[in-house]
């Protein structure tokens, strides 16, 4: 298949197939479905970036998902500005409290690195729901305004969708030129040796910071996503629970995969929904799911091995040189 | 430039706790100079090497690289002066493929800011990039296998690729911890030849060896350490006939 052809049909799917089967099947509530997968993408895919490509294990995604819903929330609410700039300012502040409590963490390796960024999704959860004067703690915000953008409101759950589609659209492209590089080569390698990445010139703390800030950016926009779409956000949604949520995606889906990390956050997003005619045997069907994916795929369902050769000659993310065949990166 | 060496060592010690590993060593290396260091286990070769790529600081003493201290410096700032090197245990990256394995030191030559992966220009400079690893890889003849993964790769071959990572940092100044290390007669025969090549076009060498032969057929120059401590500094022929060497190393006194 040729590359153009490859994108053009990942294309068609989101923005047509993906809308035309929803409306067609019911509307409404799938898209709420769709819209929340599209979120979780987002979340599942950055987390991927810093725990998969470049090997820093973090607990704490899901708080610097609810720094961005929250920056969103409270920026629109209190100061009325529009979606257009609460999403990137919601990135931004994430990305940059991210950097920030990263900073002294950055020599921390493998599970002290997992244990501070436990630690920082907890204070994130904590002052979310005890600062009550600022975050309206546990009551939650309500009525952050809908997303919006140059004057025109999507009022359709389809256009909605489309907004999304298109945000996360962008995100997985950045994410993606990150991953499937020779800058994502540099993350593998700080992550497979960093003293060996060192000794070959890579500044490995500055490739752990990047890793860190892009993926906390990307958090905060998912979380801008959720606080414009669901217009109601709450401290429980940004639990540690859900950091274990975000990572078992990245995880069943393949650590360091991005295509894995899209898989993943599509099947435990839908699986419950689809699922919700067992009652709550649904959970128990969920956890038995993704212990037989991990122990029968351990490197997940579409690994990194592999969704890096699928990105290299089916996406033509590859240089080919007069080596023949493709084995570099443009 | 003329005449100053590329690497100085003065007076370099490295203390860890009780023990002295390396001690008061003072030596040079000149430009195109392939200089053998030697000496028995223990005697400090691999920390002297982590000393001069900048894994370990020393307790006194400096290192200068064309006329630069580099005691404080981090890793991979001294790589990016010019001063590459291999590991002693092969670190090859084994979940890679072996041009992304070399890429890795091209990155460091070309530099691996995130917006040049994302900004236009960005498929100008990785072109650069995969040039290079390219080129080094025709050199050490590993191009067949370039879209292998690491893993799969021979002892030998590995051994290649693992110098092939090291030259595509373009480096001046190449130190080699052991490489002939595990390597048949032939194979190590070979490798002579490669590293009198890469001495031919242009670069430095440090090598550090437990094959004697090796050492004294294609060194220039050994440096011999015996306890931390330098013990001699010759041309292989004289450090051949030294008493103090024969003792403490070659073990064989007529």
């Amino acid at each position: 298949m040729p590359p153009a052809l490859a994108k053009g049909l990942v294309i068609l799917v989101a923005f047509v197939a993906v809308p035309a089967t929803l409306s067609a099947i019911g509307g409404g509530y799938l898209y709420q479905i769709a819209i929340t997968a599209l979120i979780f993408i987002i979340l599942a895919t950055s987390l991927n970036l810093v725990t998969g490509t470049a090997g820093l294990l973090s607990l704490g995604h899901a708080g610097f998902y609810g720094i961005g819903a929250y920056a969103a929330a409270l920026i629109s609410t209190r100061l009325g500005l529009p979606f257009l700039v609460t999403m990137p300012a919601a990135g931004l502040i994430a990305g940059a409290i991210g950097v920030l409590v990263a900073l002294p963490t950055m020599r921390l390796v493998s599970i002290y690195f997992a244990v501070a960024t436990l630690g920082i999704g907890e204070m994130i959860f904590v002052t979310l729901l005890n600062w009550i004067d600022f975050t309206r703690g546990p009551m939650g915000i309500r009525g952050i305004p809908p997303i919006e953008l140059f004057g025109w409101q999507p009022a359709s759950p389809m256009q909605q969708y489309m907004v999304v589609a298109a945000t996360a659209a962008v995100s997985l492209w950045v994410l993606s030129r990150l991953t499937h590089s020779y800058f994502g080569n540099a993350l593998r390698a700080v992550r497979e040796d960093d003293q060996c990445a060192a000794a070959m010139g890579l500044d490995v703390v500055q490739l752990k910071i990047v890793a860190f800030g892009t993926s906390c950016f990307f958090a905060g926009v998912a979380g801008a996503l959720l606080a414009h779409t669901a217009n109601f956000i709450s401290p429980d949604q940004f639990q540690f629970g859900e950091s274990i949520n975000i990572l078992a995606m990245v995880v069943v889906g393949g650590l360091g995969s991005l295509p894995g990390a899209v898989i993943g956050a599509l099947l435990l997003i839908i699986l419950p929904e689809a699922l919700r005619g067992i009652g709550d045997f649904r959970m128990i069907a969920i956890g038995s799911i993704m212990f037989f994916s991990i122990l029968l795929l351990p490197k997940g369902l579409l690994g990194e091995a592999s969704a890096l050769r699928l990105l290299r000659h089916q996406f033509g993310e590859a240089w080919s040189g007069a080596t023949g065949g493709r084995v570099g990166w443009r | 430039m003329s005449g100053a060496p590329m690497l100085e060592i003065v007076n370099l010690t490295r203390r860890f706790q009780g023990l002295i590993a390396v001690d008061a060593v003072s030596s040079t290396v000149n430009a195109h100079e392939l200089v053998g260091l030697i000496g028995p286990n223990g005697a400090g070769k691999t920390t002297l090497f982590n000393l001069i790529s900048g894994f370990i600081a020393p307790s006194e003493g400096d290192i200068r690289f064309e006329g630069r201290s580099l005691v404080g410096m981090r890793p991979h700032r001294i790589a990016r002066l010019g001063i590459g090197r291999t590991f002693q245990n092969l670190r090859i990256l084994p979940n890679m493929t072996v041009f992304d394995n070399v890429s890795i030191g091209a990155l460091g030559t070309f530099g691996h800011a995130p917006w040049h992966a994302l900004l236009p220009g960005r498929r100008a400079r990785s072109r650069q990039i995969s040039e290079l690893t390219r080129d080094v890889l025709e050199q050490v003849r590993l191009t067949t296998w370039a879209g292998e993964l690491a893993a799969n790769l021979s002892y030998g071959r590995r051994k290649y690729l693992e110098i092939a990572r090291a030259l595509a940092t373009r480096p001046k100044l190449l130190i080699l911890d052991e490489p002939a290390a595990g390597l048949n007669e032939s194979e190590t025969a070979e490798l002579a030849d490669f590293i009198r090549g890469l001495i031919g076009r242009g670069l430095t060498v440090l090598l550090v060896e437990h094959d004697m032969a090796l050492v004294m057929s294609i060194c220039h120059r050994v440096i011999v350490l015996a306890s931390g401590a330098k013990i001699a500094d010759a041309d292989p022929a004289t450090v051949q006939r030294d008493p103090a060497v024969l003792d403490s190393y070659l073990g064989v006194r007529n």
